[in-house]
This record gives C-alpha cells, sequence and structure tokens, in this order.
C-alpha cells in the first residue's frame, strides 16, 4: 500500500507539502527511542521482538518529535510541564525557566542540608526531582466538579477525575498561580521553587486551592446523583 | 561509593604541590573575604556558597604559573604570564588559585577582577582634572580602591610614600606618609579615585624591587584584552572614547610594561566580556590585537585546557561527595558517560549541566 503517494494524484498540488507533523497515516509506526532495545544481541531476541523488527524493516516509521531523547534523564513528566509553561512555541524560553527552578531547589535544600546538624541530615531532601513529582502529588485533586444541566438549573456536581486530568490540573493550578501571584520583580523560576519547595510541604497557595476544591465537592455531596455515568 | 577512590578527592590538602595534581584543596573561609572580595567567578561564589566551603581544583597551568613564580629571578624585568584557552576553560579560576598562592607567600596582590568593566557601562565619565584630554571614572575607581584596601590591609602601613601628591589647592598627600592615606583619600574623595589609582600604580612600580623592606608585587589582571580594543563609551559630542583616553586604563597600561622589576604579572584573556570580538575567538593573536600583542610582547603564554580524564573523574567524585549530584541516574556509569558526551569535558559547561541534574 503506497503510504503517502495515494494524496498526490490530484490535478492541482500545493507547493508546500508537510512531511513531518502530528497527523499520519496509520501505516506509519511509533518511532523507539530507547537505546535498550536496540542493544539486545540478534540471539536472545524472543520471537514477538523478531516480528517486530521485521515489521520495522518493512514499514515506514513516522518522524520523532524534538521533546523525545534517548538521554537518560529524560522525565515525561517534566516534559508535559514544560510544554504547559511553554507560551508561543519559545521551548527555549520555558526549558531554562525548568531548569533554573531545578537548580535554585537544590541549591536551597543542599545548602540546608550542609548546615543541618548530623540528626536532621537524612530528613533534608535534596533530589529536585523527587520534590518536583511529591509537590505534584501533593497538589493533585482527588475528585472534581463538573456543571451539569437539570430542570433548567445548572449544579456543581461532584464527579471522579481521570490520573491525566488531575495531573493537568496540579500542574495548570502550579503555572497560574506562580505568574498572577509574585510580586513584579521576583523572576518566574524563584517563586517556582518556593511554591514546588511550599507544596513539598503540604502549605502553600497551590494545595489550599486543592483543599477549596475538595470542600466544596464536600457540600454539593447532596447532587452526587445527577452524574448518569 | 566514596571511601575506596577518597586518593582523587581529599580536601585535607593545603600547598599546591607537583602531586595533587587533579585534587581539590581547600580555601580556608577566612581567606575568601580578604583574599578574594571581588575576582572570583559569579557561579563559582554561588557554589561556595551552597556547600559552605570553597574547594580549588589543582590543575596543571596553576601549578606551571606556580612553579615559575618559584623559581624567577626578581632583580630582572617583570616577567609577563598570560593564561589563555577556550570559553568555560578555567583560566579565571587558575588565575584566583595562583593568586591565593601569592598572597600566602606575602606578595601584595593588586587583582583587577576584569578590565573590561572598565571599558563598557560607565554611568559618570568626568574630564580628568591632570590631564586636559582624559576621562576619569569615578565609580569604578572608588569601588576598586575599597576592595584593594581589603586584600592588602597589612601593607598599607608599611609602604611610605616617595613623592608629594597635590589634589586640590588645599589638598594634598606628603612624602613619608603611608599608603594607606592615600587610598583612604581616594575611597572618600571619589572625584579624584582614578588619579589617586595612578598614583598607588605608580608608588608601587618604584618600589616593588626595593632592597628595604621589598615585597613582591604580584599584577593579577582578568580580561587583560579589554584595555587595547575599543570601547562602547561616548563623549559628549557621540564621539567614541578611545581606551587610551581613560586614566585608569592609561595608567593600567604603564604597570603591564615590564620597565620595573620585583613582581610578576599574570593576565588571563577573556571572551566573555569583550567588545567586538567574535565568539570563536580564543587565542592570544585574536584577542589582543595588534596593538595589544606588542605591547603585551615578549610574555610567557600559558595555555589552558579541557579537563583531562583523571580531572574529569575528580570533578564528578567531588559534586557527588557534596551531595550535588541528586539524579538517581546521573550516579550511574550511564549518566556519566552522558556527562562527557554532554560537556565535552569542559568545566564551566559541566558545572551547568549538573547544576539542574
Amino acid at each position: 500500500m503506497a503510504a503517502s503517494l495515494t494524496g498526490l494524484l490530484k490535478p492541482w498540488t500545493p507547493r508546500v507539502l508537510l512531511v513531518r507533523w502530528s497527523r499520519y497515516n496509520p501505516y506509519y509506526l511509533e518511532p523507539e527511542p530507547r537505546k535498550e532495545v536496540y542493544h539486545i544481541p540478534e540471539t536472545e531476541l524472543t520471537p514477538e521482538q523478531k516480528e517486530e523488527r521485521e515489521l520495522k524493516s518493512v514499514r515506514p516509521i513516522k518522524a520523532a518529535t524534538n521533546s523525545v531523547t534517548s538521554s537518560v534523564f529524560n522525565d515525561p513528566v517534566l516534559s508535559k510541564f514544560v510544554n504547559m509553561m511553554m507560551k508561543d512555541g519559545d521551548k527555549i524560553i520555558a526549558k531554562g525557566i525548568i531548569t533554573q527552578t531545578l537548580e535554585n531547589m537544590k541549591r536551597k535544600q543542599v545548602e540546608k542540608y550542609h548546615k543541618a546538624p548530623e540528626g536532621k541530615k537524612a530528613e533534608i531532601e535534596c533530589n529536585p526531582y523527587a520534590i518536583f513529582h511529591q509537590a505534584l502529588e501533593n497538589c493533585k485533586p482527588v475528585i472534581g466538579l463538573a456543571s451539569i444541566q437539570k430542570g433548567g438549573k445548572f449544579y456543581q456536581v461532584p464527579i471522579p477525575l481521570t490520573d491525566n486530568r488531575r495531573r493537568f490540573l496540579a500542574m495548570k493550578w502550579m503555572i497560574t498561580e506562580c505568574r498572577d501571584n509574585k510580586h513584579r520583580r521576583t523572576l518566574m523560576y524563584e517563586k517556582l521553587s518556593q511554591e514546588l519547595l511550599a507544596a513539598f510541604s503540604k502549605e502553600g497557595n497551590v494545595v489550599k486551592r486543592k483543599h477549596e476544591l475538595h470542600k466544596m465537592a464536600e457540600s454539593n455531596r447532596a447532587y452526587a446523583h445527577y452524574r448518569w455515568w | 561509593i566514596l571511601k575506596g577512590q577518597r586518593y582523587i578527592y581529599s580536601t585535607r590538602l593545603s600547598g599546591d604541590s607537583e602531586q595533587h595534581q587533579g585534587q581539590y584543596y581547600t580555601v580556608p573561609p577566612s581567606h575568601f573575604h580578604t583574599v578574594f572580595p571581588h575576582g572570583l567567578p559569579p557561579r563559582y561564589q554561588q557554589q561556595v556558597k551552597t556547600f559552605n566551603e570553597g574547594c580549588v581544583m589543582v590543575r596543571q597551568p596553576a601549578l606551571e604559573l606556580i612553579s615559575h613564580l618559584k623559581r624567577a629571578d626578581y632583580s630582572k624585568p617583570t616577567l609577563r604570564y598570560l593564561l589563555y584557552g577556550v570559553k568555560g576553560s578555567g583560566k579565571t579560576m587558575s588565575l584566583c588559585h595562583t593568586v591565593h598562592y601569592c598572597s600566602t607567600q606575602g606578595w601584595l596582590v593588586l587583582h583587577i577582577p576584569d578590565a573590561h568593566l572598565w571599558v563598557k557601562n560607565c554611568k559618570e565619565l568626568l574630564p580628568s582634572s591632570y590631564h586636559a584630554s582624559r576621562f576619569d571614572q569615578p565609580i569604578q575607581a572608588s569601588n576598586w580602591l575599597r576592595n584593594f584596601r581589603t586584600t592588602n590591609e597589612n601593607f598599607l602601613s608599611k609602604i611610605k610614600l616617595r613623592q608629594r601628591y597635590v589634589w586640590t589647592k588645599r589638598e594634598s598627600t606628603e612624602e613619608g606618609q603611608p599608603l594607606g592615606e592615600l587610598v583612604d583619600m581616594g575611597v572618600s574623595r571619589v572625584k579624584s579615585s582614578s588619579d589617586v589609582v595612578g598614583a598607588v600604580l605608580k608608588e608601587l612600580r618604584l618600589q616593588a624591587g626595593g632592597t628595604e623592606g621589598g615585597f613582591r608585587l604580584a599584577v593579577a589582571v582578568d580580561g587583560v584584552n579589554g584595555l587595547w580594543g575599543r570601547t562602547t563609551l561616548k563623549k559628549e559630542d557621540k564621539s567614541p572614547v578611545a581606551p587610551e583616553e581613560l586614566t585608569l586604563v592609561h595608567n593600567l597600561r604603564k604597570m603591564i610594561n615590564n620597565d620595573w622589576c620585583g613582581g610578576a604579572v599574570i593576565a588571563t584573556l577573556s571572551q566573555t566580556g569583550s567588545l567586538y570580538a567574535p565568539s570563536s575567538a580564543y587565542l592570544p593573536q585574536e584577542l589582543l590585537g595588534e596593538e595589544g600583542f606588542d605591547s603585551m610582547d615578549p610574555f610567557i603564554p600559558v595555555p589552558v585546557s579541557l579537563y583531562s580524564e583523571k580531572e574529569f573523574e575528580s570533578c564528578y567524585l567531588y559534586y557527588l561527595d557534596r551531595h550535588w549530584l541528586q539524579h538517581p541516574h546521573s550516579q550511574t556509569e550511564e549518566g556519566k558517560k552522558e556527562l562527557i558526551f554532554l560537556s565535552n569535558r569542559n568545566p564551566s559547561v559541566l558545572e551547568r549541566l549538573c547544576a539542574f541534574l
């Protein structure tokens, strides 16, 4: 089956053809960025893996996006956060802000670590990635609200949220909080590191917002049966 | 992981001997405020604050400089050493290492943190009172004098002036007064601080090689290529100012000439702060230009290279020991190989990578 040539047999073809974008013919296969897969020697492949390799040698493969790396330091949650922070497609600035944030968090924690007495050293978490993940976990709401229409009025009904939705809400709240409630002169990475460290210890405005959502859901318990799914 | 590998990294060194190449030695905390009020790279200062200690790696260029300084003949005219290398290879850190060595040996250190700061971004440019066509920079001069005073407290009372200096109709500094008075005057009377700098440099030049109460003078200039390029400063009629027309630059150039004896001039080239120089330039010929090269000629060039394998190992283990490399994957072999690949063993690039990993 000709992969992309079927579209070209038209009376008029545009001068510029899109070659690499996110909508592909289903014939195309996903790229494999992980290095370990390619290091397995021929003899140790299972029959499924051998079949997969043969398939990949005949079928065309989608182009990998710029955010996909084979690096060991690649973190999908962090990449999602960078994408959400990005404005006007400027990933360099967004990635720069996130790296400065991680560095700032690590500096504060390592300074505290070196100044702390021996007994307290084990309790201080210095890994910025661990802090980031834990802070995000602490900001994720458990239950959400949906606006459901019943009898001409709209009610705020508590609904369960999917994992993706929860992660999205946590990141969105974190970013909007840091963009809105900061002093004109504080830089984004400084404010973001303060908020993440606060969320890590379950304080701060983002965690407060999560608790308020939970309280609203609790107060609207009576309308829970308006949900039909 | 580190108990067995401590031979590469140890903080219990105080001297700078040849066998400790690749290892770190600690600068005592008291020395930081006296020897380095200015002059350390800003990222290194942040690192000192975070780790609560200042460790410098003993590297080959610094050791070479120190061995030259030990064996030089100080009755002959001054030798000039020039550190050059690609961006981020450790020229400023080697200079600071040598400056620390000189101050522990009791030399008088004249450390100009960055000559480029004197040829750009000057808010106040006063016409000089001493010479009609020159310009003064009061803020930069008084800042530098303040830092000079902190560095060389003990010399200020010992050195006596050999000439009478007249500042205004009522102010003058007499012969035989200690240098400290001159410096204090420069710091308080900001308007004549550039001329005070010139006077201080002249006095030190005359007295450095002296047999009675003689001291050794180390002139350490970072970014020496700024003295011979162009400036971004403009006169009131919007015409550009040449570097010779600035008092500070004029006096510093006289210092770098090798017509005095009893000390050494250690200089570093720097592309980072330089004006109108391409970013790929790092060799002395390219950065100093014709005029600069002719003035610096003859000099002893000291190339500063990127980290060798042993030095990289040492740096990696130091960061691990100070709990700086926190990412779980950065502590594995795979992560280390990736760090080598990404940084190409360039010290500053490695530092910036490890900052967020």
